[in-house]
């Protein structure tokens, strides 16, 4: 508990626009003996400043810290005085300095005499700083054993490389292989696209080798014929149960059970079945490594998938779309015992265009077996993509001789005679052409083992596979391009084809991916704290059960389904499954969740913190914003750094993520008197930017129940709205507060103001 | 309707060694045939070209009058973004073409490479050898025969009755004949991508009109090669140059022959009249100048070319032995005719003579393979130009 608060203002970061001594007597009027040093620094960010405040420390004055000055992005470090002490900071730069500006919008060249509003501005945001502090405990996490070993799933090359990188920073690691062989498809394979520089040659993978170092290393454990049946526990003390009977004690698990080849009904638009000439990149693999591939052959590689991918595989997914929120809302409204887990087959025709780059690159690696061995490929594409440093292999393959391409729609494939005849229209040769060939190859669609099966059978109270698979039609990673390889089960991390269709040398590079990401998770669990994206983070939630209904909606709304129930139905947390985005406390209608560091008291008391003048017709309007720290924050400040202004009738309060948002701090900023609240969250639905994945949308579900509290107390709802912001987009910000502000201005004051 | 393709591997192979070694490289972007400041808009080339080639498409890339509107100036290749020099590949089918259009191909093999350049030189040396010797012993009564006064006259030995005109007179109607003939084949073979409607006054010129507005137009002007751009000027410059030198030594050639054969044939009627080109001409003679001018125009382009080969960046433009032959040719013809004339003026009958014999043999390399070397695009362009200004392309 902060009981005694060193304020320090950092001059050199604010500027010479306040009378410090002023701010200094402000907090020593207001807060008196919770804040025994107050003290205005001309560098606080330096040596000097920063001794000063250890000085204060070493002495016993204070017992935490609140830095007065630039963005708390900045200078985090520098501001470190240890676990035990608490350290905070306030916002006067960007939030009020930088982005300041008269309420009729004209900006003044600030001086020492300081505006007014800013003034108010400055002390509003103090307050909130100190009581902030005042309402923080130093968290002590549980420390945790975890079991050193890393389970891998998959023994592909993927798995494979993962296993041999995690043994190789020295932790135990489990292999596990469906297969009664290990090497994957890698070992199915006549030749690799290139791995090594100069990245124009086909090569062999060289996967034997890498079987044959993960059989010859004693650290790594094998299993083939082998299948997880449950997973149990939480991160760090995880059970795996395998399909032979034996129970594994696991701390993490690298998620490599890469792809099955698609249903190749999907190529029937493209002639696949009508003629035994007729095979896919697949199976002319299999011929090659077989040496059935004549010489002299002539060969029609075809890389359109359009006609394959035609409405009926979109009403497919549509009624995914339908089925999805329907199954979560059943447990939920009737709180039944569960029926069994059916797992809803994702596999689509859009699997097929998924694959388009790796099937590219193996239709360049496949005409060259042909051009090699004298004959002809004709290669037809609707797009050549060829990702990277591969550009080279194209060009390699381009050089040789018996190698023709050209963009083409396909008009027909069709047996004739002997071989095939396919028709090509719309090509670079100018006309419509068609050439008889005695092999065509068409593309094979890759999907994700994870749309077909579980695979990792959770004993999680949100089920065995993982949550929203549909969203990706069945790619088992949650943050595609921000975070790789994290999925939406903390201590699981996804590497290779189940991630997203890949070859052999990004997948090398995932896997050693995945495998960090799971040594990170559990050096981070031995430490208690939390794991990315709030890494280091060591506060934790804490339940108060006493208060707690059993209403579920802590379990339910969880991402990362960290809460599960005990018999009675009380939730039962697993601290090392948990992110700390804090949604549970967002969901809790009694308010039983809280942090050491964040909890529903402290926002409210901040907001309490905030002088709403009673005249909004003379002192005008006062608006909360909510600001999400991952996105949001960093966008205003950015906003200000880059010269944009903003209403100074704005309070702004960064929250770890709207999914944390409870909706009583609405209640308690309405009920203070303020005219409105905005709640700036980043982007959802299908692209969704959230750090925490479900923040914004829960956020914006609950809004409506906000919505008609509100319109029950008699307040007009569209006082409280949400924004989707993403971090790029600073410019967007200060309209969206400026339209906001001319709305309340329009409706006047929340006619709760001055009670 | 669809066209069956049949790609020809052994013709890529072929193309690539006349000068079309990086065609493969195209990408089909078409940056070439958007940079090329003279390709029509209508079907442009080379972009065209190069997927023909890719594909091995024969029959398509020899039909086609494209190539010849080509003036090879090189911005295709150096903006491709490839370096499959289209440029280069454009050169290389006009290098094909020259064996394939022309009667004994085999001479245009002999152009290829570096190792049959003793037979074409070889043919040459061997006439003018024995002409030599004959005429050291029947007609000059040596082998470096002097006039009075210490004079040196390279008349006195290939006398021009019995040496000079007889084997060039012979020459000319046989190259005047492969040029028919590979006119022929050349219009013969020619399908031209995209016409358009001929309108309005002159809109159904004869052939005859065509060539003459080539002529006028094109080849006088070198208008094509101001189209070329602005950048290209060193270009533009040494091949006028070039062209007007050799037009400055026709006339003077021809004038020569004129007087001469006039006098003779007026001589064998019974009338004596003065030759006023009667070799050596003085420096006083007007036709003597013109042969300066001719000889000075001659060594600038020369030069000029000369050094913007060398330039040449070979990751953009390669020069092959076709381009390096002609341009070697020319300069044996320019330089052992300057030398020619001062051994000639210093009086060393032993230099003097050897030397007029290499230059006889350099114009005789010259002329004699004019159809099958690069050179003769200067019957064989201006047939497609006036073909394709026929067609209304």
């Amino acid at each position: 508990m902060a009981e005694k608060i060193g304020v320090y203002f950092d001059k050199s970061s604010i500027g010479p626009y306040f009378d410090y001594d002023e701010l200094v007597e402000f907090v020593e009027s207001k807060f008196g003996g919770l804040c025994p040093a107050v003290k205005a620094h001309p560098l606080l960010a330096g040596e000097d400043g920063r001794k000063m405040i250890q000085q204060d420390l070493d002495d016993g004055v204070i017992d935490s810290v609140l830095v007065c000055g630039a963005t708390p992005r900045v200078d985090w470090e520098f501001y470190k005085f240890g676990n035990d002490v608490l350290v905070d900071r306030v916002n006067l730069r960007e939030h009020c300095v930088l982005s300041y500006m008269e309420p009729d919008g004209s900006v003044p060249e600030l001086t020492e005499d300081t505006p007014e509003l800013l003034l108010a501005l400055a002390k509003d945001y103090i307050s909130m700083g100190v009581t902030k502090l005042q309402k923080c405990k130093i968290p002590h996490p549980e420390e945790i054993a975890s079991s050193e070993t890393i389970l891998v799933l998959g023994g592909g090359w993927t798995g494979l490389t993962a296993a041999l990188d995690a043994s190789k920073a020295g932790h135990p690691v489990v292999v596990v292989e469906k297969a009664a062989e290990l090497g994957g498809y890698a070992a199915k394979m006549f030749k690799s696209t290139p791995l090594t520089y100069p990245h124009n040659t086909a090569q062999d993978s060289g996967i034997e080798a890498k079987i044959a170092a993960v059989q010859a290393d004693e650290n790594i454990k094998v299993f083939t014929s082998a299948t997880l049946v449950q997973l149990k526990g939480a991160p760090g003390t995880y059970e795996a149960v395998l399909s032979g009977g034996e129970t594994l004690k696991v701390g993490a698990v690298v998620l490599a059970t890469g792809w099955v080849p698609q249903s190749t009904d999907v190529l029937k638009p493209l002639g696949y079945g009508s003629s035994p000439a007729i095979v896919t990149t697949l199976e002319l693999e299999e011929m090659a490594k077989r040496g059935e591939l004549k010489a002299g052959a002539k060969v029609a590689f075809v890389l359109n998938t359009e006609s394959c991918v035609g409405p009926e595989a979109f009403q497919k997914l549509e009624k995914c779309d339908e089925e999805a929120p329907a199954e979560a809302a059943k447990p939920a409204a009737e709180g039944e015992e569960e029926e069994a887990y059916v797992h809803e087959d994702l596999e689509t025709s859009r699997h097929l265009p998924y694959a388009s780059a790796v099937n590219t690159m193996v239709v360049l690696k496949q005409a060259g077996y042909v051009a090699d061995n004298g004959g002809i490929a004709y290669v037809f594409y609707d797009h050549m993509i060829v990702p990277g440093i591969h550009e080279r292999f194209y060009k390699a393959a381009q050089d040789k001789l018996g190698v023709m391409m050209t963009k083409a729609a396909i008009a027909g494939i069709e047996p004739d005679g002997d071989g095939v005849l396919v028709k090509a229209a719309d090509t670079l040769i100018g006309e419509d052409l068609e050439v008889k060939v005695d092999l065509v190859v068409l593309p094979t669609g890759m999907v994700p083992a994870t749309a077909k099966d579980p695979v990792m059978n959770f004993e999680y109270r949100q089920g065995p596979a993982f949550p929203d698979l549909d969203l990706f039609d069945g790619f088992a990673d949650s943050n595609y391009i921000c975070f790789p390889y994290e999925t939406r089960r903390t201590g699981v991390y996804a590497a290779g084809a189940i991630r997203q269709p890949m070859m052999l040398d990004a997948a090398e590079d995932d896997a050693a991916g995945a495998a960090l990401k799971a040594i990170q998770c559990l050096e981070s669990i031995n430490r208690g704290v939390s794991v990315h994206p709030r890494s280091g983070d060591n506060s934790y939630p804490v339940f108060n059960f006493v208060r707690c209904t059993q209403c579920k909606r802590c379990t339910e709304e969880c991402p990362f389904g960290a809460l599960d129930d005990d018999e009675k139905g009380t939730p039962l947390p697993n601290p090392t499954r948990c992110r700390r985005c804090g949604t549970c406390m967002g969901a809790c209608p009694e308010r039983v969740i809280s942090f050491d560091t964040y909890n529903i008291d402290q926002i409210g008391s901040m907001i309490k913190q905030i002088h709403v003048p009673e005249n909004m017709d003379t002192d005008g309007p006062r608006v909360l914003i909510l600001a999400c720290e991952n996105d949001a924050y960093p966008a205003l400040d950015m906003a200000a750094q880059r010269g944009h202004h903003w209403s100074p009738y704005v309070r702004i309060l960064p929250v770890r993520c709207l999914g944390s948002v409870n909706a009583i701090w609405v209640a308690d900023a309405m009920s203070k008197g303020m005219d409105g609240v905005m709640l700036l969250g980043c982007k959802y639905g299908d692209d969704y930017q959230c750090h925490f994945v479900k923040g914004s949308e829960i956020c914006n579900r609950r809004k409506t129940n906000i919505a008609e509290t509100l319109e029950r107390l008699g307040v007009e709802p569209d006082r409280v709205e949400q924004y989707e912001i993403a971090i790029d987009e600073y410019d967007k910000v200060p309209v969206l507060i400026e339209e906001f502000l001319a709305m309340i201005m329009e409706k006047g004051p929340n006619p709760f103001k001055g009670y | 309707m669809a066209q069956r393709i049949e790609p020809d591997l052994q013709f890529i192979k072929e193309l690539q060694e006349v000068g079309g070694e990086s065609l493969k490289k195209c990408y089909q972007c078409a940056t070439c045939s958007v940079a090329c400041p003279i390709s029509p808009s209508a079907n442009p080339y080379p972009r065209k070209e190069m997927v023909w080639a890719q594909w091995g498409l024969r029959d398509k890339l020899l039909n086609n009058p494209d190539i010849w509107l080509c003036h090879n100036c090189g911005t295709c290749s150096d903006l491709c973004p490839r370096g499959a020099k289209p440029g280069d590949l454009l050169a290389a089918l006009r290098n094909m073409a020259y064996q394939r259009i022309n009667p004994l191909p085999c001479i245009g093999k002999w152009m290829t490479s570096a190792k049959y350049l003793p037979i074409l030189a070889g043919i040459p040396a061997l006439l003018y050898l024995v002409l030599w010797i004959i005429s050291a012993n029947f007609v000059a009564g040596s082998a470096f025969p002097v006039a009075e006064g210490g004079k040196i006259v390279y008349g006195e030995l290939f006398y021009e009755l019995y040496f000079i005109d007889p084997v060039f007179v012979t020459l000319a109607v046989i190259v005047a004949g492969v040029f028919f003939v590979g006119v022929r084949n050349l219009i013969a073979s020619l399908k031209p991508e995209g016409q358009v409607l001929k309108l309005g006054p002159g809109a159904d010129k004869s052939w005859v009109c065509c060539l003459i507005d080539v002529i006028k137009e094109e080849v006088l002007t070198h208008k094509k090669f101001q189209d070329c751009g602005a950048d290209k000027a060193d270009r533009k410059i040494g091949h006028m140059a070039l062209f007007y030198g050799f037009v400055c030594l026709a006339v003077v050639t021809g004038l020569l022959a004129a007087g001469f054969w006039t006098q003779m044939i007026l001589g064998w009627v019974g009338i004596h009249v003065h030759n006023p080109f009667h070799t050596p001409m003085s420096f006083a003679n007007p036709n003597k100048w013109l042969a300066i001018v001719g000889a000075v125009l001659l060594l600038t382009g020369l030069v000029l070319l000369t050094v913007r080969r060398l330039s040449l960046d070979p990751k953009k433009s390669a020069s092959n032995y076709y381009d390096w032959y002609l341009l070697g040719v020319i300069w044996a013809v320019a330089v052992t005719g300057v030398l020619s004339m001062l051994l000639r003026l210093s009086g060393v009958a032993t230099l003097a003579f050897p030397m007029y014999y290499l230059h006889l043999i350099a114009v005789f390399m010259l002329f004699a393979y004019l159809p099958w070397s690069k050179l003769g695009h200067l019957v064989y362009r201006t047939a497609a130009l006036t073909y394709v200004r026929y067609m209304g392309r």
